[in-house]
């Protein structure tokens, strides 16, 4: 497999994990593509136009890198804790239509301000890596990150009440937990992950414009999860790794390949409604894994 | 425990995919193999909202192809070309230019669009991979670096000379009324030389209306600039939004002149305006009406092809792009056997050479500057005649 089709599907987990964080809280949030083309400005912006994140022109330091993502990160964070307080208000469909309204907001707004370049965007954005390698254990250990924050999120209190809010809210907020600051937690660490991850995506891209935030990836986004499972992390991540790499890998049969793609999306939901990764598959799966350990141990 | 296995599938999918990233290949420095065929790719937008342009394109390189192995191939081999699709977005092009890239090609026709180029073209510039662009006319695409040159002249150069002619049939012209894409790079890119071309003569617009890519109804803008009573309208828009708006602007009544930039330049857009199409004015980078022996020549395999049809603008573009690159690998071999050479030094010499030529194409005779730009002596001005049946029609050559 090809480093570069690599770091598109973990790009994708990442998003998907993005997606998942609002989910996790029984939010459907779709502002996700919203904030991951607000951190990808933050990243193209600076390293073209200021010459301590710009380097050679070519190449950047990947100190640069780092302080693009945090604040990128931070940036969409922000717009996310000040819109969040009004927009988590809504529930269920209107809180998604909401945030699709609130991409399409962020979109018409980069194709207009007079910095972003129009609907051309930026280009000629400089390497911090020098081969897609780089990218990928660079990205590697970000998904790293955020999934073992993800895992954390089973242990501790914030956790627990973010998935009593998914279960019954009515029930969450009976027993003294604050919902909505829960909820705006939730939407606000969706942001900061989507904002680092486009602000990382940029650099990959080498050029960057307002179609990387779009309705059409908002869905793209959403079928990560449905796909892979919403209940926990590694559903999200698998969904974006495998829904990224399945055009790329069906280029084999030709014109077909788009068509088995939309099979593989209708079909997934079909005979996994829950999606591929739920807790009992799991279990399974660890079962099967452990029993495979012992099994050499025979004389 | 449940958290305990959890963690361990997590840290086992994540070792996978470690694993996996080991396996990026790098077909640099492998010498250069040549029994099957001399490998040289296309990455095209066939599908996607730019699919109409990239089957255009197809039948292009596919004659270009046929007539380059039809005539001895590259000192004997065959021309083996790669044709991979770019979607209509920059993550397909960039996969698709990536994965042609490992494949070992030569050399790469495309993408299609100037924005997907921005995207994938620093890829082949960073591997050292020529690529010939057969229809990307964004300022700025030769400059992405050595490896990166054209065929398709940029619109600075031809779209005014639409504005021309227009001003030629209707001398007395004052409203002019401009349409463009706001979220699509090329639209953009056009309609500022467009706007330019017109103040130039003396034609401020009295409207810009800005539309988007993906729409279908323009009623709103089509009246806000109905209102302005203009004599002239400019679009710069791709074919399917592009024929939709010519197709309602008569429709809600509009019977001036209109102009259409690039977006446009293609027989798709028949179907899509049927008989509002006619009378249409585009500016062209090919004409078949141009009397040369590789123009004859390309005429009659499109017709072979076809069935007595008239070729587009991009599909002459592309024959033309891997006529270049088919050229420069001839003379290159001559000099130095392809055969077991090293593949990154020879894509270095094949660029040198394609950027050292002057090539008899059906656009006419072309060369590059030393950036990659393409030099054309000819521009074309047509109309669009529509048959009776508002089905079909062709471009008819303006003098």
């Amino acid at each position: 497999m090809d480093a570069a089709l690599l770091e598109q599907m973990l790009l994708g987990a990442l998003l998907a994990l993005s997606v998942f964080l609002p989910l996790r809280c029984g939010q459907l949030s779709l502002a996700t593509p919203g904030f991951y083309a607000v951190g990808g400005y933050v990243a193209a912006l600076l390293s073209t136009d200021v010459p301590a994140f710009a380097g050679s022109g070519a190449t950047s330091p990947l100190a640069a890198l780092l302080a693009e993502m945090v604040l990128g990160g931070s940036l969409a964070g922000l717009i996310a804790l000040a819109i969040g307080g009004p927009v988590l208000r809504l529930r269920g469909i209107y809180l998604a239509i909401a945030t699709i309204a609130l991409v399409e907001i962020l979109r018409v707004l980069n194709l207009n301000l007079p910095f972003t370049g129009g609907a051309m965007g930026i280009f000629g954005i400089p390497q911090p890596f020098e081969h897609a390698g780089g990218y990928v254990l660079f990205t590697l250990g970000l998904l790293a990150v955020a999934c073992w924050l993800c895992q954390r999120l089973e242990a501790v209190r914030l956790g627990r009440a973010m998935a009593a809010i998914r279960d019954d809210e009515l029930a969450a907020a009976s027993v003294g937990i604050d919902t909505p600051r829960t909820k705006l937690i939730a939407f606000v660490a969706s942001a900061v992950l989507a904002g680092v991850t486009g602000a990382l995506a940029a650099h990959f891209f080498n050029s960057w414009n307002a179609r990387a935030g779009s309705f059409d990836a908002s869905i793209t986004t959403l079928a990560f999860v449905v796909f892979g499972g919403s209940r926990f992390w590694p559903g999200p991540v698998l969904g974006g790794l495998v829904l990224t790499a399945l055009p790329e890998l069906l280029r084999p049969v030709g014109d077909l390949r788009l068509i088995l793609f939309g099979a593989v999306i209708l079909l997934g939901p079909l005979f996994f409604p829950q999606g591929l990764v739920t807790a009992e598959r799991l279990r399974g799966l660890a079962a099967l894994l452990g029993r495979v350990r012992q099994a050499p141990q025979a004389p | 425990m449940i958290l305990g296995r959890l963690q361990r599938v997590g840290t086992g999918l994540l070792t996978l995919t470690l694993l996996l990233a080991g396996c990026g290949s790098d077909a640099g420095n492998q010498p250069l193999e040549v029994g099957g065929g001399v490998p040289v790719g296309a990455v095209l937008a066939l599908t996607g909202n730019a699919n109409v342009y990239g089957q255009d394109q197809k039948i292009g390189l596919e004659l270009a192809l046929q007539h380059r192995n039809g005539g001895g191939g590259i000192n004997g081999h065959p021309l083996k070309l790669a044709l991979e699709d770019s979607g209509s977005d920059e993550p397909g092009a960039n996969a698709a230019f990536t994965l042609q890239i490992n494949r070992g090609v030569l050399a790469l026709v495309g993408p299609t669009l100037s924005q997907q180029a921005f995207s994938a073209d620093p890829i082949a510039q960073r591997r050292g991979v020529p690529v010939v662009a057969p229809s990307n006319t964004a300022t700025g695409i030769p400059e992405i670096g050595f490896f990166i040159s054209r065929v398709s002249a940029q619109s600075s150069v031809i779209a005014p000379l639409a504005i021309a002619q227009a001003l030629k049939i209707q001398p007395g012209l004052k409203r002019a009324a401009v349409f463009y894409a706001q979220d699509d790079a090329y639209s953009t890119a056009e309609t500022t030389i467009f706007q330019k071309a017109l103040k130039e003569r003396g034609l401020d617009p009295v409207t810009v209306q800005r539309t988007q890519l993906n729409d279908q109804d323009f009623q709103n803008q089509i009246s806000a600039a109905l209102r302005e009573t203009p004599d002239l309208i400019v679009l710069s828009l791709q074919a399917v939004d592009g024929g939709n708006l010519i197709r309602q602007l008569r429709e809600l009544g509009y019977r001036g002149l209109i102009v259409a930039g690039n977006g446009m330049n293609t027989p798709n857009i028949y179907p899509i305006c049927q008989k509002y199409c006619d009378g249409l004015l585009i500016a062209q980078a090919y004409s078949p009406e141009l009397d040369t022996p590789a123009n004859a020549a390309f005429l009659k395999a499109f017709k072979a092809a076809k069935g007595g049809a008239i070729p587009p603008q991009l599909t002459a573009q592309a024959y033309t792009a891997l006529q270049v690159i088919g050229e420069a690998l001839v003379r290159l071999d001559k000099r130095q056997p392809l055969a077991g050479a090293n593949l990154a030094a020879a894509r270095k010499q094949l660029m040198q050479e394609i950027l050292a030529g002057t090539y008899a194409t059906p656009l006419g005779e072309i060369r590059f500057t030393p950036e990659g730009e393409v030099i054309q002596s000819q521009f074309f001005v047509a109309q669009v005649r529509m048959d009776p049946g508002g089905r079909s029609g062709r471009f008819a050559l303006l003098k």
